[in-house]
């Protein structure tokens, strides 16, 4: 074929041209450390690097969420740890009450001491985090939740659709609980806590009882429910008690009672001693359906503590409030006990999803960069390959230059 | 003495070689030209040599594929200066959509974290405006390159009606040379035929030769324009369709400026620019409002459905660009119609546009998506109104329909140019559900949540969606490409065939100029042996 010079010029022109573009393009590749620097370099890597990239975003999402989520938790954690402190040293000044031989006096002044107890378990139960944000307020985090008002607290958080657990998206799929109302820690009973009894606080006898009704036969028909040993006098002056249920219609006829004596009903057994009078009552129900609240205690406690205990009745009043104050501070105490494991083991499913989150990350950089990253040898090599195809491409062009007939004749 | 007039033709043709040679050298740089060889003939009666002619080396055959390839090249080239400018958009993976969405959602999880704090509110509303920006900036992006585009066929088409004209012009003095000399000079068909190359380039045409040598140009589907002498001018104009978009118009012989479909053109830079345009620039900005508008969507419609600091029911987050409707030019009817989207049917929204077309016989519409060409019937309901594709749209009168009436709805044309965050205040961010309450986050878990659901054609993720308009632009830019450089490989290919032809070789021409000068130096001898001959005649005393 015809070469003209025109196209020798061309050819040359071309080869030059086409070594350079490829060996700058390898240049730029080594300069970003990317194999895939535009879409068009391969739209498939392209494509799946970017949802690789959401699959990266998501899992820092989920790991800025854990890090709010375990800051929530340990906060609540540390409060959890001082509340029990406080209510186990009440529980210990409640055993020191109890104690008969104590004058009026020593009992104020335990009393004061179970005053500071009281206010610090309430300044916890207020506790905020760093941003004013109180810990048990549940949705309503920027009112007081616990407010004292005439020697009484209440919880403010009354609508129950405001008294809901915080939750937060810890991973893909798991919403994780990252907050425990004031209700569930303060107010709540979680798990079976056995039986009570209460006396009437209208009593003027000096009927007391030791401790918590027995289980002495769960299959019985009446188990469980609750009910009412009213004490009456028969013609003879002699003390009868008779069981009733909450409105006052007879379950049991009415018996002669002796001090000391079992008084069994419902599969319980329950023992009184001490006086009654006429119309004294004591009350028999499931702890849970009994009070709860653990502020409530307090305040029956200080109050029953600041009261002299001088007549039969009143030391009988002390004895049974310190009794069931008592047995409300260990299931209050339980109760507290309970949230702390439950906030630990989230903290601990938080480490988990940390690990696994973090292997998952690792594996998304992998792919990403197997997507979209350079192979530094091949590009090394490829580099110094087109770098021989140019000055190859050179050196033809300046042979071919010099080649002319013209200059020969 | 016939041999002093032998030697002189002779000389004669010598030097004409030898000019021939030269101008081959002189012009062996210059563009469409064409080697000339001298055609040499025996005087009869052994009376010497003369010049028939220069011809000069021309393959119509070959030019005309030359022509054709060329055509194709220069429109994937075209093509593929404009689609790389959106690969090079996409190529920065710090700063494209997808890290905003994500950015965006981060801000929304750190709400559910802390839903009272100022400063994780604000954090939201940052990267709204942030993300929202972007979408802008990125529709802003390929609206730019859209009217640089109009402006590019503009240039075109001024070109093309230059270099028809000056073909026609040639067309004229060419015919008549060759009426007066029976052959035309070299120069001007060589001229005419580098001008149809340069035509050709910019828009693919037909050549055909006449008898009176001259070229007759048309287009694909058949239009002329170039015919003899006359040449026909192209216009740009709005097109019927969609005033917004530049059409190419002919004005025909009466006069009349014809809009014509732009797939009569496929080569040449104006068929590129015109491909790229229908191929990739618009869909890419329909599927960028696709994801505007789903995106903008879904977070109104959860954010809607919560309470906000205040316990007011949460307003719209995002405003986006509303769909488009534009009635034909050509209708007879004077109904016009306007469109909404239809907020229940969000996930039937496509990135396609659609023609509606009224059919007075039925009563009946026939809407045709135009990217996939499915079509289906359907009526006016209640109100006028017809839904389709996660739209509503809505005939003003439907008495003023003509039959045939055409419309062309563009759902998410200009969506994301109008994708903005219209929440300013960051108590108005809905981040409880409706039991409200400060640090009630339900709402915003929900919001977090639409991140992985498929809210994009109910079948997509936005992240998704966005993966998919990259892979898409860096498929389209790839197939460009690579069919550039096979297209490019075929051109430079002809290109050699023709100047193998054509082309001047410089050592060629060398050698003819020491055969040529050989031969007026033998000539030369001739005319002075015949001299010698002569004096030795005259010298006999």
């Amino acid at each position: 074929m015809r070469i003209s010079t025109q196209t020798l010029f061309a050819q040359s022109m071309r080869s030059l041209n086409q070594q350079q573009a490829e060996l700058s393009h390898v240049g730029q590749q080594i300069a970003s450390g990317q194999r895939v620097m535009r879409p068009s370099d391969d739209p498939q890597a392209a494509s799946r690097a970017v949802q690789v990239g959401q699959a990266q975003a998501i899992t820092s999402q989920y790991t800025d969420s854990r890090v709010s989520a375990r800051n929530a938790l340990s906060m609540e954690e540390s409060v959890l740890n001082s509340v029990g402190d406080a209510v186990s040293s009440a529980k210990t000044l409640m055993l020191e009450a109890a104690n008969g031989t104590l004058t009026n006096a020593d009992r104020a002044s335990i009393a004061s001491q179970l005053e500071g107890i009281y206010q610090t378990v309430l300044g916890q139960a207020n506790a905020t985090d760093g941003n004013g944000r109180y810990l048990f307020g549940g949705y309503q985090d920027k009112s007081v939740p616990f407010v004292m008002s005439g020697g009484a607290v209440t919880y403010t958080v009354t609508d129950p659709s405001q008294d809901t657990n915080r939750q937060q998206q810890i991973d893909a799929s798991r919403l994780m609980d990252v907050s425990d109302t004031g209700s569930t820690v303060f107010q709540g009973t979680r798990g079976a806590t056995g039986f009570m009894a209460v006396a009437e606080s209208g009593n003027t006898g000096s009927v007391t009882f030791k401790g918590r009704p027995n289980v002495v036969d769960s299959s019985d028909p009446n188990f469980g429910a609750p009910f009412k040993v009213a004490f009456s006098m028969d013609g003879g002056g002699n003390a009868t008690y008779e069981i009733q249920d909450g409105s006052g219609a007879v379950l049991q006829a009415a018996q002669p009672y002796q001090s000391g004596q079992a008084i069994q009903y419902g599969g319980l057994s329950l023992t009184l001693s001490g006086t009654p009078a006429n119309g004294d009552a004591i009350d028999v129900d499931q702890a849970q359906n009994l009070n709860t609240d653990l502020f409530k205690t307090f305040e029956k406690a200080l109050a029953i503590l600041k009261q002299p205990a001088d007549t039969p009745a009143q030391q009988a009043a002390l004895q049974n409030t310190l009794g069931n104050a008592m047995t409300e501070f260990d299931s209050s105490l339980d109760n507290v006990l309970m949230v702390r494991a439950s906030v630990g083991s989230r903290l601990n499913e938080l480490d988990v999803v940390d690990k696994v989150a973090s292997n998952r990350q690792l594996n998304y950089a992998q792919t990403k960069s197997d997507l979209v990253d350079l192979d530094y040898n091949t590009a090394i090599s490829e580099y110094s390959l087109r770098t021989v195809g140019l000055q190859a491409a050179q050196k033809a062009f300046v042979s071919m230059r010099q080649m002319n007939l013209f200059d020969l004749l | 003495m016939s041999i002093f007039s032998i030697g002189l033709s002779g000389l004669n043709a010598a030097s004409a070689a030898f000019n021939t040679a030269s101008n081959n050298i002189s012009n062996v740089y210059t563009p469409g030209y064409n080697r000339q060889i001298v055609d040499l003939g025996e005087l009869p009666a052994a009376q010497g040599v003369h010049v028939q002619g220069i011809q000069r080396q021309f393959d119509s055959y070959i030019a005309q594929q030359l022509n054709s390839a060329n055509s194709k090249t220069s429109a994937l080239d075209a093509y593929q200066t404009q689609v790389s400018q959106i690969d090079n958009l996409l190529a920065d993976q710090d700063s494209g959509l997808a890290p905003l969405m994500q950015k965006f959602f981060s801000s929304v999880s750190d709400l559910a974290s802390t839903p009272s704090d100022p400063a994780a509110r604000q954090g939201v509303i940052g990267s709204a405006e942030t993300l929202s920006a972007q979408f802008r900036s990125f529709d802003s992006y390929l609206s730019d390159m859209a009217s640089g585009l109009d402006g590019q066929l503009h240039d075109e088409v001024t070109q093309i009606n230059n270099t028809a004209k000056q073909i026609a012009n040639l067309n004229t003095q060419i015919a008549l040379a060759k009426a007066k000399q029976g052959q035309a000079p070299n120069s001007l068909l060589d001229q005419r035929d580098q001008l149809v190359a340069d035509l050709s380039k910019r828009v693919n045409v037909r050549v055909s030769t006449q008898d009176s040598g001259s070229y007759n140009i048309s287009f694909g589907n058949g239009q002329p324009l170039v015919s003899g002498g006359k040449q026909f001018d192209l216009e740009t104009m709005p097109s019927a369709v969609d005033p917004s978009r530049i059409s190419i118009g002919y004005r025909d012989a009466s006069g009349n400026l014809v809009e014509m479909q732009d797939s009569t053109f496929s080569g040449g830079t104006l068929g590129g620019l015109l491909t790229f345009r229908d191929e990739t620039l618009n869909p890419t900005r329909n599927k960028l409002g696709q994801l505007a508008v789903a995106f903008a969507e879904g977070i109104n419609t959860q954010h809607t459905q919560g309470l906000d600091l205040n316990g007011d029911p949460g307003g719209d987050m995002f405003a986006v660009g509303q769909p488009l409707v534009y009635a034909n030019a050509h209708n007879n009817g004077t109904a016009s119609m306007s469109v909404a989207f239809d907020p229940a049917n969000a996930s039937q929204l496509t990135a396609s546009d659609y023609d509606v077309r009224y059919d007075a016989a039925g009563g009946n519409f026939r809407i045709t998506r135009l990217d996939t060409g499915e079509s289906t019937t359907a009526t006016l309901s209640a109100g006028n109104q017809l839904s389709f594709g996660g739209v509503t749209v809505t005939v003003d009168d439907p008495s003023q329909l003509a039959d045939g009436d055409h419309f062309q709805v563009q759902p998410t044309r200009i969506a994301a140019s109008g994708l903005q965050n219209i929440i300013g205040d960051p108590a108005k961010l809905a981040a409880a559900d409706t039991a409200g309450g400060t640090g009630n986050n339900k709402n915003a878990l929900a919001l977090q949540a639409l991140q992985s659901q498929s809210l994009v054609g109910g079948s997509a993720s936005f992240n998704q969606a966005y993966a998919s308009l990259v892979g898409d632009v860096g498929n389209r830019t790839n197939i460009v490409q690579v069919n550039l450089k096979a297209q490019q490989s075929l051109s430079d290919q002809l290109t050699d065939v023709q100047q193998s032809q054509s082309g001047v070789n410089l050592d060629e021409e060398a050698a003819n100029l020491v055969r040529y000068q050989q031969y007026y130096q033998a000539n030369a001898k001739v005319i002075q042996t015949g001299s010698t001959i002569l004096d030795a005649i005259l010298g006999l005393r």
